[in-house]
Formats: structure tokens, sequence, C-alpha cells
């Protein structure tokens, strides 16, 4: 066995030394890493038990009005029956709303899950709006709240605009945003959607005359199951997730969403998508030839 | 020429006698093609997790049970399993992370290999790993594949 010299013990000594240091700064780094990882899911976690029991209210609310309307609609008198008619209104409307939260949640999963594509598809733009203003009428009704639709686009040929982009996701985006607007307008209201487009984008926008949004929460309601009076006063239902499946939606199809707003006296979001490049599902236009855009072929 | 084209989606499994286009994409799941070539007969599968963990459903979402149901599923149709031939795909490490335990692309790809190693079927064809997605186009017709990269990825702070 060789002997260390003196000074090879101490440069060893350092060497190790120094070592040691560097494991432990290290470790410092890491446990500040976690202790900030930790307090982002303690967040997460306390928004998402925050948005299941909103979500439970969503679920529940809608099922248990279903069951008593039409309990009561089985056990009505003949001579009561006009009535029926009411609360088949009711029951529509409550399945609507049923059917609406459910498709926000199922795609906020997806999001989350990172298993979202964009499903492109040749639309007729002006019927895909008109259709989701359409299924809100009777909601808008509630409240005697009017819709005005200006769409502004001239197509260049024909009589239909036509727009590559995935009609689902925008519908549902649009969908939250009448949503919105229905829920913060006052009685007796007025909500216009205009649709317009410029060199690159098609812009759709919904405008409501409503309570407005302050703009410290303008900067936060983009953000994940967070409503803004989230009190137990709140008169107004929701999971907080619209806005937010919005903006993830509205990205992936590489577009922008911008709000303008000011304290009572309403809101405008506006919704800007270029047309989409890429087809997943996309023939030719003579409808002959699958389109796939290759890179390399195995 | 009217072709067959269908959209496969994560946790599914696809085969038919009849020639299709197959297309999925995929981050970091895997999709095996498996192919008999006397029975000019395709299948694939898109598996997003290695391995079932015996609790909850033995679905296809997982590798060991995506590959075991595609070669169930191609021998059914009446391919020889001792025919089969593989392309693998996918795996990507889309979601950057410094964790390795994290990092289930590695692992998909890792169980695709092992299992077809363990069925002995040979893999003929591959694109795996690297930090993309991918799209791809599978003619169960001809075993022919077209890749297409997808560099931009959804980042997760977006979700």
């Amino acid at each position: 066995m060789s002997r260390l010299s003196d000074q090879e013990l101490i440069d060893e000594l350092q060497r190790r030394f120094e070592e040691n240091r560097k494991t432990i700064q290290e470790l410092k780094e890491l446990t500040e890493e976690l202790k900030i990882v930790n307090k982002k899911l303690e967040e997460s976690e306390a928004l998402k038990s925050h948005f299941i029991s909103n979500i439970t209210n969503e679920i529940i609310n809608p099922f248990t009005s279903i069951l008593g309307l039409s309990r009561s609609i089985l056990s009505v008198k003949k001579e009561n029956w006009k009535k029926v008619i009411s609360m088949v209104a009711l029951i529509h409307s409550e399945a609507f709303n049923l059917d609406f939260q459910l498709r926000n949640i199922f795609l906020a999963a997806k999001i989350e899950a990172g298993e979202i594509y964009p499903e492109i598809l040749n639309v007729d733009l002006k019927n895909l709006v008109k259709s989701v203003i359409d299924s809100f009428r009777i909601e808008a009704k509630k409240k005697n709240l009017s819709f005005e639709f200006n769409f502004e686009i001239v197509p260049e040929k024909g009589d239909v605009f036509y727009f590559k982009t995935d009609p689902e996701k925008v519908k549902l985006a649009i969908a939250n945003l009448i949503s919105n607007a229905i829920k913060f307008s006052y009685e007796n209201g007025k909500i216009i959607i205009r649709v317009w487009k410029d060199d690159e984008m098609v812009h759709i926008s919904v405008q409501d005359f409503g309570t407005g949004i302050s703009e410290a929460n303008q900067k936060i309601i983009f953000d994940r199951f967070k409503r803004l009076d989230s009190g137990i006063n709140s008169l107004n239902r929701g999971h907080g997730l619209g806005l937010s499946i919005n903006k993830a939606v509205i990205d992936l199809l590489q577009g922008k969403i911008s709000i303008k707003s000011e304290i009572n006296k309403g809101a405008t979001f506006t919704i800007s998508i270029p047309e989409a490049k890429t087809n997943i599902a996309g023939f030719s236009a003579d409808g002959n030839e699958f389109l796939f855009d290759t890179d390399e072929i195995f | 020429m009217e072709e067959n084209v269908h959209f496969l989606y994560p946790a599914a499994i696809f085969a038919s006698k009849t020639p299709h286009l197959v297309t999925t994409i995929l981050g970091s799941c895997v999709a095996v093609c498996l192919y008999d070539p006397t029975l000019r007969i395709g299948g694939i599968n898109h598996f997003m997790l290695p391995l079932w963990n015996g609790q909850g459903l033995a679905s296809p979402k997982y590798g060991n049970i995506a590959i075991e149901k595609l070669i169930e599923k191609m021998v059914s149709l009446g391919c020889d399993a001792g025919r089969l031939q593989a392309k693998v795909f996918g795996g990507g490490e889309v979601i950057q992370s410094n964790v390795s335990q994290f990092n289930i692309g590695a692992r998909n790809i890792r169980i695709a290999f092992d299992l077809l190693e363990e069925y002995k079927i040979p893999i003929v064809g591959q694109s795996v790993g690297g930090k993309f997605g991918r799209k791809i186009l599978y003619n169960t017709e001809t075993f022919e594949v077209k890749q297409k990269i997808i560099q931009k990825t959804i980042t997760g702070n977006q979700i």
C-alpha cells in the first residue's frame, strides 16, 4: 500500500471537502425546487377540491330537477296537461345545461391528459355561429335578453363562407363566451355577436352590457377553476373551467383570445383564429386522395 | 379511388381484413404496427402507459395489454402469429422532465421492444424517442408507414 505525503493528503481532503460542499449545495437547491413544486401541488389540490364541489352542483342539480319534473309529469292529471309544456321546457333547459357542462368537463380532462388535437374540417362558419346562438335562445329568454348577430364576411365565391378549422372546439369556445355573457348580463339586455376577418385571421366577438370585469380580474380569468367571486353567496353557477378551456382550445388552433371590459358597462371577448393549414383527416379538393404531409417513410 | 381512412384514438386498437389507411398522433404514446405479409393484413394499437398495474380495467391504454390484444385480434382474422412483423413508432419526450421515472416515452418504447422480443415478432422498422411528436399514416395493405414529425408541442404550463 502506497503512503501519501502530507501535501497529497491535504489535497485529497480538500478535494473531498469541495465535493461535499457541492453535494450539499445541490441538495439545498433540490430542496428549494421541491418546496416550490409542493406549494404548487397544494394550490392545485385546493383548487381541485373547490372544483369538485362546484362540479357536483353542476351535475347533481340539473339531474335532481330533471328527475323531479319528469316524475311530476307522470302523475299529472288530465285537466292540468297544459302545465306539462312548461315542465318539459324546464327539463329541456336543465338537460341542455348538463350537456354543455359535461362537454366542457370532458374536454378539460382531455386537455389535462395532453390528448387534445385539432380535427380540421371545412366549416360553414356563419351557420356554425348561428347554431350556437340558437342553442342559447331559451336560456337568454329567461333574462329577456336579445341577440344581435352580425356576420360581416362576404364570401369570395358562392354564397357560403367556408373556413378550415375544428368545428367542435370552436363551437364550444363560442358557447362558453355566450353562456358567460348571459350569466353576467343585466335583465332585458342585449348580446352582440360579430364575425369579421382581416388578411390573417377570422375574429369572433361576443359583447355583453352586464357587470363587466375589473382590470385586476381580467388577468386571472383564464386560470383554471378560478371564478371571480367564489363565495357561497355567488348567484351564478359555474365550474370556472370555461375560459381556461377556451384559452387552451384557442391556443391549440394557434389563435388568440382577448378581452375588453369596464365595470358595469359590460365585456367584449374576441376570439381570433387563423385558417388551419394542416389537415388531419383531410382529403384533397376532389375527395380522392388522402392528404398526408410526409417526412419519412418506413 | 375511395380509400378507407381510420383515425385511431389513444388507447384504441385497429385491425381489419380490408385495406385501410390508419392515422394517429403520438406524443409519449407508442403505436405498434403489426403485419402479416402473406395475407396482407395489418393492425395497429396506440398505448399511453407501459404496464397495467392489475387494478381497474385491463384496457389497451397499457402497453402489455395493447400488444397482447392486437396479436389476438390479428390471429382471429386468420393471421399466423409466427409470420407477424412489427414497426414501432412514438415514445417521444414531449413534456420535458428531469425526473427519469416520469419519462413515460422511454418506458413505453422499452415495453414494446421487450414484449415483441418475447413474442418473437421481428421489428423491421422504427422511429422512436426524440423530443417531438409524430403523426403517422399506416397503409395496412402494404405495411408502408408515412411519418410526419411534429415539433411544436403543447407545453405543460398552457394546460
